[in-house]
């Protein structure tokens, strides 16, 4: 188990903690923007930044100032960083710490064929396989993967994403992913810790930060774009009913999910893919009326289409849209023949309606 | 479709760089093979014979070969430290380094002479135990490092730069002390640029004169005895003298690169 308790780091122009944050054998992915101090985590744990405050512990031994070779964390870097002097076998063979290990992980991560090879002569994903399986060579106690997926093209990255998933599960150790890519986190990840500005903005279960993010930041970055403003409508015992502005609904939720009361504002968030949209139509859907936009843009991003519908509060078109984001198989597209400058209808379940606060 | 303007055609700059390099190449090949063949095989052959200039033949060779090693073994150290080190102080110690590179040769020696010199403290200690630092082979290898050393320390300052500090980290992230990191990953991929200073090195205290005149004037290295060649019997005597010297620092340097295959990688 890696316990970091308020793990600080200090640059000049940049804090990075404290961080409290505990891994067990498992995979925490760790979402952020670039600068947020992902990078930062992984070489402080790895001691290869020192930490200006605080502690961590793997499996109970205390790493605070140690140095890196004698912590047991071993690190796969962006691109690999495989030394570019030596074979692809002399990069494991340098890190094993039992021979016999090189070409039982070579199997494993399916690189017996570019052994014999230097770095250079490499593929982006044989390059990544080769440091991961040098990192594993070493036989470590935690493993670090500093954006192991990034610079590959994307059905690579999307082979190698499933592969390391079956992978990190077998290994028994606490893993720590750090990506900007919240496929890559969400793939990988049983965990899912998110930073900003170098301070840890909601950790939790993967489903439960994706599902149920608890900051407009963490929404927005992890796909929920829609960060709303919505308001109390009415209120019963049982329900209350958000809307956008008075008379234009977006869901009923369940009473205890909302404590504001009628008039009052909650923010709230909606992921793209969770609308259901149609034609035109009036007909309630989940016990609201949809709310109608106009199609202002439609991306075809291959495997889905992204829509922006602005929609008219109170269908004033002399009031400024408010414009959704939403996402749509590209079957549906078709069947409903959809194209910029035409009205559609959106409706959401209430469950998909996350209210931040 | 339109057509596509033809493009501006500008001088063709590597032909330009190539004419450059080629003049200066002339500058420095025309006046060695002028001096070479200005000179009589038979006379160049007959100091081989003379014990005076086999002897700086020898204390040349000797003396820039320890005065190199001893530049490689201080200047590396401070070379990875420098090329790993950011702040204030790292300015402070690279001006520091340069120092002797930019002082007259001349005035090195002055400035060795007031730490070693005979009259100074050092100097009588050192002679007191029986190793005196002027007038002996080791004033040569003292004034040949002064002013040889920089060279290995600023080019293999830069060649450590080179390497990315990734590889390093990830090499102690596999459990790998800092010393084995160096010696299997760093230096074998700093190698060339070391190679490139150690001959520079070599070189330098190979052809050392005004420094070492001062230090130790005895026992004579090749550039004092061309210069006592040249006082005391004229140009003329000093020409074939030279000749031998510029045998034996194209041939060192040559055994010297051949050597340089990067042993570590």
């Amino acid at each position: 188990m890696l316990e970091l308790d308020a793990l600080e780091t200090r640059y000049d122009d940049f804090t990075f903690g404290p961080l409290d944050l505990t891994v067990e054998d498992e995979v925490l992915a760790v979402l952020g923007p670039s600068g947020s101090g992902k990078t930062t985590l992984l070489s402080t744990v790895a001691g290869i930044v020192s930490s200006a405050g605080g502690s961590v512990r793997l499996d109970g031994r205390e790493l605070t100032g140690r140095p890196p070779e004698a912590r047991g964390t071993g690190v796969v870097f962006q691109d690999g960083a495989l030394f570019p002097h030596m074979t692809a076998r002399e990069n494991l063979s340098y890190a094993a710490t039992d021979a016999g290990r090189v070409g039982e992980l070579a199997n494993l991560l399916e690189i017996d064929d570019v052994l014999g090879r230097r770095p250079g002569a490499l593929s982006g994903g044989e390059r990544q396989r080769v440091a991961l399986a040098r990192t594993l060579a070493a036989d470590p106690d935690a493993l670090l993967l500093d954006e192991p997926l990034s610079s590959l093209d994307a059905p690579i990255r999307r082979r190698l994403r499933l592969e390391l998933h079956d992978l990190f599960g077998s290994l028994d150790i606490p893993v720590v992913c750090v990506t900007h890519d919240q496929r890559t986190a969400s793939a990988l990840g049983d965990r899912l810790a998110v930073l900003r500005d170098g301070q840890l903005e909601q950790a939790g279960p993967c489903s439960a930060v994706l599902e149920r993010p608890a900051t407009p930041f963490v929404a927005r970055f992890t796909g929920s774009e829609n960060v709303l403003t919505a308001r109390v409508l009415e209120r019963t015992v049982e329900a209350v009913l958000l809307g956008l502005a008075p008379g234009r609904p977006l869901a009923a939720l369940d009473g205890t999910r909302v404590t504001a009361d009628v008039g009052e504002t909650v923010t709230v968030s909606v992921h793209p893919a969770r609308f259901e949209f149609g034609r035109e139509t009036t007909a309630e859907l989940h016990g609201v009326a949809p709310l109608q936009g106009c199609v202002q843009r439609l991306v075809n991003e291959g495997d889905q289409y992204r829509l922006v519908v602005e929609t008219r509060p109170g269908g004033d078109s002399s009031t400024a849209g408010l414009a959704l984001a939403v996402t749509a198989a590209p079957t549906t597209v078709s069947r409903l023949g959809l194209a910029a400058g035409e009205q559609v209808s959106l409706s959401v379940d209430p469950a998909d309606v996350n209210v931040i606060g | 479709m339109a057509s596509r303007a033809e493009p501006h055609r500008g001088p063709d700059w590597l032909a330009v760089a190539t004419v450059l390099g080629a003049l200066l190449l002339c500058y420095y090949l025309l006046p060695v093979l002028s001096l070479v063949a200005s000179q009589s095989p038979t006379a160049v052959l007959a100091r081989l014979d003379d014990p005076a200039v086999v002897g700086a033949m020898t204390t040349s060779v000797v003396a820039s070969t320890v005065s190199t090693l001893v530049g490689v073994a201080f200047g590396l150290p401070l070379a990875y430290w420098l090329a790993r080190t950011d702040g204030r102080v790292k300015t402070l110690v690279t001006a520091l380094v340069v120092l002797p590179l930019v002082l007259p040769p001349i005035v090195s020696g002055m400035v060795l002479l007031t730490v070693v010199g005979p009259d100074t403290l050092v100097g009588e200690l050192a002679s007191a135990s029986g190793l005196p630092l002027t007038r002996s082979i080791a004033g040569v290898v003292l004034a040949q490092t002064f002013v040889a050393s920089p060279f290995v320390v600023v080019t293999a300052k830069a060649a450590f730069e080179g390497v990315d500090d990734r590889l390093e980290a990830a090499s102690r992230s596999l459990g790998k002390s800092r010393a084995t990191t160096v010696r299997r990953v760093t230096l074998p991929l700093a190698w060339p640029g070391i190679l490139a200073g150690v001959t520079l090195a070599f070189a330098r205290a190979i052809g050392e004169f005004g420094a070492t005149i001062m230090l130790a004037y005895y026992p004579r290295t090749m550039p004092v005895q061309i210069w006592v060649a040249f006082s005391t019997e004229g140009l003329s005597e000093a020409f074939p003298v030279a000749v031998v010297l510029l045998g034996v620092s194209v041939v060192s340097l040559v055994v010297l690169n051949a050597l340089g295959t990067n042993p570590l990688d």
